[in-house]
């Protein structure tokens, strides 16, 4: 308290301009508040198509608004820092909501689709821009010796950019485009919302100024705490509105029989009861049809055992969801071993001294910067059973070593790749190990360069041998490195969907073979349009890949501190 | 020491040639897809497969309307191209009777039975013909009648030879075909396709550089209450697969009037928990002494940060440019769900690949271009700036 009567003090009063600045913010407080109010009352009022829960949400903002509003007003007048940081933030919100808003009326982001259309009569001039660009870099070269010389290349660069800027947004169609927003400012919406860009804007900064700033007492940590939300505020309310918030009505939307129509009734627990009901019955003598022990009008039979020399049989009532997590285990079991031990192989004898490893590291690289799209292409190409790559390499293998044992060793398997469905998913897990690889060998690698040569060579004056250095010492300083591996690697594997869509034919196909949880889901959600549900089935995923990824961690723990 | 150096070279040829097997194995079927994206449909069916697109290939010749296919032939002991000008010639194969296993090849057009004259051939009566053999005149009987070829030197068309037309290897040349590409692009759309993944990309890391840069500053530099809650909360989220927000994101698409529209793929994109996470790591390396002078300078936070972090902070930028890029170029699943199949101004080459897939199933050589056109411009960049890619994947697993 003391030391803020002296810093008002030391601080010279407010000039009249400033006395102006706030009095005129305070009656826009008052104003604001009361039109929040009239606003809230006049939503509910007009018989207007929005459905309830915007309606909702609005109006807490609106009512939240005018109340803080209300606060502000009493706080500016006080000369009280917290009436600063209201006003700011209320402002800068509205700010943004009408200049967003009104983006938004003037069909400003459904216009990007017209610039699609005309972007590419603009790439020419990006590239005048791009010449720029490279300009300057030359003329960095020159800093050192001839700063005039960089001053004129950086001038040259900065002009050549300009003009190929502008040519370029008058290729793409910046007037036709500017035009055809003006002329969207015909009705009362867009224009109120400019409006409100204006004042929101004239408040926000006549707030800001430093005069004011002073005026209202703003200290260093309370200016910083303001500085410090308004750079994150981009990030933040964009993170909030497009993942926070769905995900936050994705775990509502479980618990709903949500369509894709706007239907939703609240049903708890109906989604999550649905994925995991299973029964097991027992069967009087194996063969024993499904039907005469449980309720096939609830279940399906999933599979049968034998337990104790007694025969049961499991049905579930969602029996495509255990298909799909089993496909998916089996994918995981699968491309997680393929992609990661050639990857840790590869890794460690790249970190050899060797010439020649760094063009090695970057061909293993080149799968993971390709699209999944194109490369499922390709291997549907490489699978085919009668003309593709591989059926070829392995019958002229099977009759080399036919050739040489004189007789037929082997047999031709002649392997459906896509159309069995035992192998059709080892195909996938194949083509994603391949194009995993890479990208684990340059972690494994970076791993590798991280562990202190100092070990090896304690461990040589051991008379540790190559193999007892791998497992004695490569290994466990590794041990961060592989558990980041493995977790991503099964994080990515578990959520396996582009692959099998693109690269199976139908897409889960043949049969259920290669029906994955994500592929389901996207089936029940896209397809079904049970999107209640396949919320749900995501919950599910999530909550496998999180116990996953602990248990990994756990493990890693453990293994730390067993060193 | 010998020895020694031995088993050295030994172990190093061994650990070439693994190494040299993957680098195979990862190029190989890049190859297949440029390779036969320049093949003629017929060619890419042929088997055993052939890397190379090859056809055969034809000459015009005089007094023929259309251009003859060129074989190899086999002329008078040695391998020459020749035409082919008829392709179906009957000949009859003929036989002295008392010397069965000497037979002559004879146009059936050309041959005349001997007046009269018959004999025993496989307890059947048969009739003799007239064969001339080193111009003496020999009856002799029909054992078989075949169709063959009849191929000519393009340079003497008088110059024939008769010889099996199917087991004759046609002459082959390496024939490219970019038209494959051309075609793809203006049948299939691809062209729009291409631009609106690059305008999508561009827009994407121009977006999440500069939400990424201001938050990762803020969550790094200044101090507030709040923000290390939040930022565990930022943090918690990487790990949220994306598939969870999959179905409430279409419906707010659907709300906000974006389904069907590309900023659908765009401004959801650029406010990512990665990216403020990335550049927050970066951002707090810096020394605090360096802002503070600033500060006392009377230097404003934008200033302070475009002067000082952003231009020190390439490798971090280039890290996040090259995961949003390959983010945003290769995806799929969401440009599945919010952009209709049916919509070509709006689709993404990813979704136009997958189309083209199912269209043109029997034409391995256009999915392939099309394939192609998506997966050659990242590979290109990877290139280019190889060691940005590398070393940025390096990085992120070094801070996971």
């Amino acid at each position: 308290m003391t030391s803020n009567s002296t810093q008002s003090q030391t601080i010279p009063s407010a000039d009249a301009k400033t006395s102006l600045a706030l009095k005129v913010l305070s009656i826009w407080h008052i104003i604001f508040a009361i039109a929040g109010l009239a606003g809230t009352v006049m939503i509910w009022q007009s018989a207007s198509d929005i459905a309830d829960w915007i309606k909702a949400i609005v109006s807490i903002f609106l009512v939240l608004g005018a109340t803080f509003s209300a606060i502000a007003v009493f706080s500016i007048r006080e000369r009280k820092h917290r009436g600063r940081t209201i006003s700011l933030v209320i402002n800068y919100l509205g700010l943004l909501a009408s200049f967003f808003g009104g983006l938004h009326t003037v069909g400003f982001f459904t216009g990007i689709d017209s610039l699609g259309e005309t972007f590419s009569k603009g790439l020419p001039y990006m590239g005048i821009a791009f010449v720029g660009y490279l300009i300057g870099t030359i003329g960095d070269r020159y800093q050192k010796d001839h700063p005039g010389t960089a001053q004129k290349f950086r001038k040259t660069a900065q002009v050549v950019a300009a003009i190929g800027g502008v040519l370029f947004l008058f290729a793409v169609g910046i007037v036709p485009g500017t035009l055809s927003f003006i002329s969207k400012f015909n009705s009362l919406i867009p224009i109120l919302l400019l409006l409100g860009v204006i004042i929101f804007g004239i408040m926000v900064w006549l707030m800001w100024r430093e005069p004011t700033r002073l005026a209202m007492h703003t200290k260093g940590k309370d200016q910083l705490m303001l500085e410090g939300y308004l750079f994150l505020s981009p990030n933040f309310i964009g993170f909030l509105f497009f993942f926070a918030g769905p995900l936050l009505f994705s775990l509502y939307s479980s618990f709903t029989d949500s369509d894709a129509f706007g239907n939703a009734n609240w049903i708890g627990l109906a989604n999550y009861q649905e994925i995991f009901n299973i029964t097991i019955e027992p069967l009087e003598y194996a063969d024993q049809l499904a039907k005469e022990v449980i309720n096939i009008e609830v279940y399906d039979e999933l599979s049968r055992f034998n337990f104790f020399g007694k025969d049961y049989v499991v049905g579930a009532e969602d029996q495509l969801f255990w298909i799909s997590l089993g496909n998916t285990i089996k994918f995981v079991l699968l491309a997680v071993p393929m992609s990661v031990i050639p990857a840790l192989l590869l890794a460690t004898v790249l970190n050899s001294k060797l010439p020649g490893m760094k063009i090695f590291r970057a061909i293993y690289f080149v799968p993971s910067v390709a699209a999944v799209v194109g490369v499922a292409m390709i291997w549907r190409w490489l699978y085919n059973s009668t003309v593709g790559y591989l059926n070829y390499f392995i019958t002229s293998f099977i009759k080399f070593v036919n050739s040489f044992a004189g007789s037929e060793l082997l047999i031709d398997p002649q392997i459906g790749w896509t159309s069995d469905t035992q192998v059709a998913l080892i195909a996938v897990a194949i083509m994603a190990a391949w194009q995993w690889m890479g990208f684990n060998t340059v972690l494994f690698l970076a791993g590798l360069q991280n562990i202190p040569g100092v070990l090896y060579e304690a461990a040589t004056v051991d008379g540790a041998n190559n193999w007892q250095k791998f497992w004695n010492v490569t290994l466990p300083m590794l041990a961060p490195t592989s558990f980041f591996v493995l977790t991503t690697t099964t994080i990515n594997a578990m959520q396996i969907f582009d692959q099998v869509f693109v690269f199976t034919q139908p897409p889960g196909g043949p049969g259920t073979s290669t029906t994955t949880i994500v592929l389901y889901l996207y089936r029940q959600g896209f397809q079904n349009f049970r999107q209640g549900y396949a919320s749900a089935l995501a919950w599910v995923l999530f909550l496998l890949i999180f116990g996953l990824t602990l248990a990994q961690y756990m493990r890693q723990r453990a293994g730390d501190e067993a060193i | 020491m010998s020895t020694y150096r031995i088993g050295i070279f030994l172990r190093n040829l061994l650990l070439y040639i693994t190494l040299t097997f993957f680098a195979f194995a990862m190029l190989f079927p890049f190859l297949v897809m440029v390779f036969t994206s320049l093949k003629e449909a017929s060619d890419s069916y042929r088997f055993p497969p052939k890397l190379l697109p090859r056809a055969p290939i034809t000459m015009a010749v005089e007094g023929y309307d259309e251009e003859l296919p060129l074989y190899f032939v086999d002329f008078e002991g040695s391998q020459e191209e020749f035409v082919l000008v008829e392709k179906t010639v009957k000949v009859g194969e003929y036989a002295a009777p008392d010397q069965l296993d000497m037979t002559y090849i004879r146009e059936l057009e050309l041959v005349t039975e001997t007046s009269g004259a018959t004999t025993i051939y496989e307890d059947e009566e048969v009739p003799l013909y007239d064969i001339t053999v080193d111009g003496e005149v020999v009856p002799m009987v029909r054992v078989d009648r075949t169709a063959l070829g009849r191929f000519a030197n393009p340079d003497d068309l008088s110059v024939t030879i008769l010889q099996n037309l199917r087991s004759s290897e046609p002459v082959e040349r390496l024939t490219w075909h970019p038209e494959n590409y051309t075609e793809v692009v203006n049948l299939h759309g691809m062209d729009r396709a291409l631009t609106n993944t690059a305008l999508v990309t561009i827009l994407v890391v121009l977006g999440q550089l500069v939400t990424s840069v201001l938050g990762g500053y803020a969550f790094a530099r200044l101090k507030f209450p709040g923000r290390d809650s939040l930022f565990v909360i930022y943090l918690g989220t990487i790990m949220i697969p994306f598939v969870v927000v999959i179905t409430p994101l279409y419906k707010l698409m659907i709300l906000i009037g974006w389904v069907d529209k590309l900023a659908a793929l765009i401004i959801p994109w650029i406010f990512t928990a990665y990216g403020t996470f990335l550049m927050r790591q970066f951002f707090i390396t810096f020394p605090k002494e360096i802002e503070e002078a600033a500060v006392l300078d009377g230097a404003s936070r934008l200033q302070i940060l475009w002067t000082i972090f952003l231009p020190a902070s390439t490798p971090a930028l280039a890290t996040l440019s090259t995961f949003t890029f390959l983010y945003a170029w290769n995806s799929f699943f969401w440009p599945l769900v919010v952009i209709n199949t049916g919509n070509e101004a709006n689709r993404v080459l990813t979704l136009a690949v997958s189309v083209l897939g199912g269209r043109a199933m029997d034409a391995p050589n256009l999915v392939l271009a099309g394939a192609a056109i998506a997966v050659l411009p990242p590979v290109i960049i990877y290139i280019f700036g190889q060691r940005y890619f590398v070393e940025s994947s390096s990085s992120s697993g070094l801070k996971g």
